[in-house]
């Protein structure tokens, strides 16, 4: 009986968006109370499910309503429906204040309710049309959202590349829909999930393995969504929708790429080459999405491409076979960035009393009589950089398992976050504090605090989300490479780390001195690439201006007709 | 098929260029009851000849139908006024329903035919309905659909929402069960369908953008009344209703 909760969960945000509409000629404003009260409800039915499902009083089950209308109650629907829950109801609150002076504040909630339902279904699918249909309107709906000012064409603009993108995505997951259905001839996604794992080879497409060609699908379907490398470009420029959108956005819906990876693991454990082309576009959507966010003069923009950072992140630890990591990154990063959207008023209040800018020195020890500061020796900086994380490290892999470092994974994993935490201890040291020892130890600490919550809590996630020991042993042979490939690109990555670090040093110490002249043009190029976001949108726009001029063109040798 | 029958039926299961007939025609009809009596009427007699002879549907056919299809969606991208953006949508879908001709029970296509056809009805009926209160159903012209008149806007993106094949409406089950019945044995033709259904995705999307946004650039328009918000609301329900019910028979 507890199990059909699931099915109210979804169907509380739903009724809540109907009497909203019916009801909000009558009640005016306070009609978004209901809205906030279904969410509340709807959260609270979630904790509960996860409570007993935790407890062991839960078993996976599906809820067949017909063929394809199935619900699927499993350990990870449980987990994101709780995570949807509590994101949406924070945009919620916060929506009741900060929308209050906006027109269309009935159509805002009843949008935002019809958002939730969607995600919750999409969580909670159990079968590939059920999937689609919500994946689809996670689209459709989140386009009206960031349009909720219809008097601002600029929104409209950027939300169309939204949904285009969103499109685009769309239909690989249909085709890898209708392959699954061909193949297995049900929509149910536990008995195909099952079927596949009896036979893994039984069907092939083309001559494909029917997993890699699915497994290809639902990765390029994730890319559209969590925004990764060439299909981005939409993220950073959704900036013009309410800020409680963005905080939804950023928080929750673009992480449905980590989720629809997870949702396919049993695809992915089948699949020998996927998962190693997933880590590669995640590992490039990092690394231009930190590197982009870097150059960005407005505030909004540099937060798009630090989310398109993270969610590189996400899918590079799928690609790696860590999936219950990814699931816990998604949770921690929308946790975070909700966080820094819903603040960032606050932050524009308070930088206009103080702009939180860091004095030059000439100017504290000048006009402020502050004594100049001491700077410690850099090569003892550099080399507690680098020891520091690698120590904490080696210590919490360790703690976890004995033979964490025979898997490839957690070696690339430990890579970045040594490098994520040399650069901590490094920003650290640059900011020339007063007290730079206090600052760093507490630096330090911080910093293990998180490693160390990271490994436990996803091992915690592990165990919850993919009990089976065999299973994700399975996952990470799914996404390791040859030894002698791996020790090769752990060579580079390591060479790589030192040579970025030699040049960082030969910088610093010649901080005033002349460079070469053709360093100077170098990184000239370099930045006008960076900070035209590689052209990308130029193109794009080009793209379409031509598809647009052909239409035309046509159109007008056709006599319209 | 004899040719000459596959030429009679190409005029209206549309098949470029037989389908610039079937435009012009549109265009020249102004009264919006016969604008909608073409659009109920047209496909179905294309689907009476076909039918009216035993034989199967040459594969050929399926190629020139899906370039017919897609020169349309194409085409649709850079238009302005609403009745042509219809008649051009209705010219896309139609082709397709080629596709069909040969596995789908005859009685099923014709409830399916109608089944997608009919948003395009209602796209006929509020397109009439903006020539009443603007003088034309053209975008670009005034802006601001959603601020002017909201529920003649909200009734209008539903129905757009529904002639593109969004979920729940007809359309997108019959493009699902295109998409299935040509995966495995054309995948070209499942390339190509994926991309029309983008095309429409993004004309849908300009022309909605064209009509609804921006500050209202009229004074005082009357906006649809309840009673006829409630009559599209009820008819957009009802489609949704008889598209999830009669999936059954197509998946």
């Amino acid at each position: 009986m507890m199990s059909e909760l699931i099915l109210v969960i979804i169907l509380l945000p739903l009724l809540s968006a109907l009497f909203m509409h019916l009801l909000a000629g009558r009640l005016g404003r306070c009609v978004a109370r209901i809205s906030v009260a279904a969410t509340l409800l709807s959260t609270l039915f979630s904790g509960v499910l996860l409570w007993l499902s935790l407890s062991g009083d839960l078993v996976d089950k599906s809820i067949s309503i017909s063929p394809w209308t199935i619900l699927y109650f499993d350990s990870l629907s449980i987990l994101m429906a709780l995570v949807i829950g509590l994101i949406s109801l924070v945009v919620h609150i916060y929506s009741l204040r900060y929308m209050a002076e906006e027109s269309g504040y009935a159509r805002f909630f009843v949008l935002l309710d019809l958002m939730t339902a969607s995600l919750l279904l999409m969580v909670a699918a159990g079968d590939l049309i059920t999937l689609i249909i919500a994946w689809h309107f996670v689209g459709v709906f989140l386009y009206f959202l960031l349009g909720q000012d219809t008097r601002n064409p600029s929104a409209y603009r950027y939300a169309f590349w939204t949904l285009i993108t969103y499109r685009i995505g769309d239909l690989p997951l249909v085709l890898a829909a209708v392959l699954l259905f061909q193949a297995y001839g049900t929509w149910s996604l536990p008995i195909i999930f099952e079927q596949l794992n009896q036979a893994p080879n039984a069907h092939s497409v083309f001559g494909l393995p029917l997993p890699e060609v699915i497994g290809i699908l639902i990765a390029l379907a994730a890319f559209a969504r969590s925004a990764q490398f060439l299909l981005h470009t939409w993220l950073p420029y959704t900036m013009d929708g309410p800020t409680p959108v963005s905080a939804l956005m950023h928080a929750g819906i673009v992480n449905a790429g980590g989720f629809l990876i997870n949702r396919f693991a049993p695809v992915f454990a089948n699949t020998s080459d996927v998962l190693q082309w997933v880590f590669i576009v995640g590992f490039i959507s990092a690394i231009i999405g930190s590197v982009l966010m870097l150059v960005q003069n407005d505030i909004k923009k540099s937060l798009g491409y630090s989310t398109m950072g993270q969610m590189g992140f996400m899918i590079m630890e799928c690609g790696i076979g860590a999936f219950s990591l990814a699931i816990y990154h998604l949770i921690a990063h929308g946790v975070f960035k909700g966080t820094l959207f819903l603040s960032t008023g606050s932050v524009i209040h308070a930088a206009r009393k103080d702009d939180g800018v860091p004095k030059d020195e000439l100017y504290t020890f000048v006009v402020e009589k502050r004594p100049a500061i001491s700077r410690k020796p850099w090569l003892l900086m550099a080399a507690i950089t680098l020891a520091v994380p690698l120590a904490i490290l080696i210590a919490s892999h360790w703690l976890v398992a004995e033979d964490y470092f025979q898997k490839q994974g957690a070696i690339i994993l430990l890579f970045f976050g040594w490098i994520t935490g040399a650069q901590l201890i490094f920003a650290t040291y640059r900011t020339h504090a007063q007290n730079l020892w206090r600052l760093l130890i507490i630096s330090i600490l911080s910093f293990a605090v998180v490693i160390l919550g990271y490994i436990f809590i996803s091992h915690a996630f592990e165990v919850y989300l993919y009990p089976d020991a065999a299973f994700r042993e399975k996952l990470f042979v799914a996404a390791s490479i040859e030894k002698i490939r791996f020790d090769i690109l752990v060579g580079v990555i390591t060479l790589t780390i030192v040579l970025g670090w030699l040049v960082a040093y030969y910088f610093e110490r010649n901080r005033n001195g002349k460079h070469p002249k053709y360093t100077g043009r170098l990184w000239t190029m370099f930045y006008a690439l960076i900070s035209r976001e590689l052209y990308l949108t130029d193109l794009y726009s080009l793209l379409t201006r031509t598809i647009l001029s052909s239409a035309n063109k046509l159109n007008v040798w056709l006599r319209w007709n | 098929m004899p040719d000459i029958i596959i030429l009679l039926a190409g005029l209206f299961l549309p098949l470029f260029p037989l389908s610039m007939v079937f435009n012009a025609l549109f265009d020249r009809l102004q009264h919006v009851v016969l604008r909608c009596v073409l659009l109920i009427g047209w496909p179905h007699i294309g689907l009476a000849i076909i039918h009216s002879t035993d034989t199967n549907v040459p594969t050929w056919i399926i190629s020139w139908a899906l370039a017919t299809s897609l020169l349309y969606a194409l085409r649709m991208l850079a238009l302005r006024g609403v009745g042509q953006w219809n008649s051009f949508l209705a010219t896309s879908m139609w082709a397709m329903l080629w596709l069909t001709t040969t596995d789908m029970n005859q009685s099923m296509l014709h409830i399916y035919t109608f089944g997608v056809t009919a948003p395009l009805v209602l796209l006929a009926l509020l397109s009439a309905g903006l020539e009443k209160r603007f003088g034309a159903a053209y975008t670009g012209l005034y802006d601001g659909l959603a601020q002017s008149i909201p529920r003649f806007a909200g009734v209008l993106v539903v129905v757009i929402l529904a002639a593109i094949a969004t979920p729940l409406f007809p359309g997108f089950f019959i493009m699902l069960k295109l998409i299935m019945d040509t995966s495995l044995a054309m995948p070209a033709a499942t390339f190509a369908l994926l991309i029309i259904w983008l095309l429409w995705s993004w004309a849908g999307v300009r022309l909605l953008q064209g009509l609804i946004v921006g500050p209202a650039s009229q004074g005082e328009v009357a906006d649809l009344n309840l009673m006829s918000c409630w009559s599209y609301v009820i008819a957009l329900i009802a489609l949704m209703l008889s598209g999830i019910y009669l999936s059954g028979g197509l998946l």
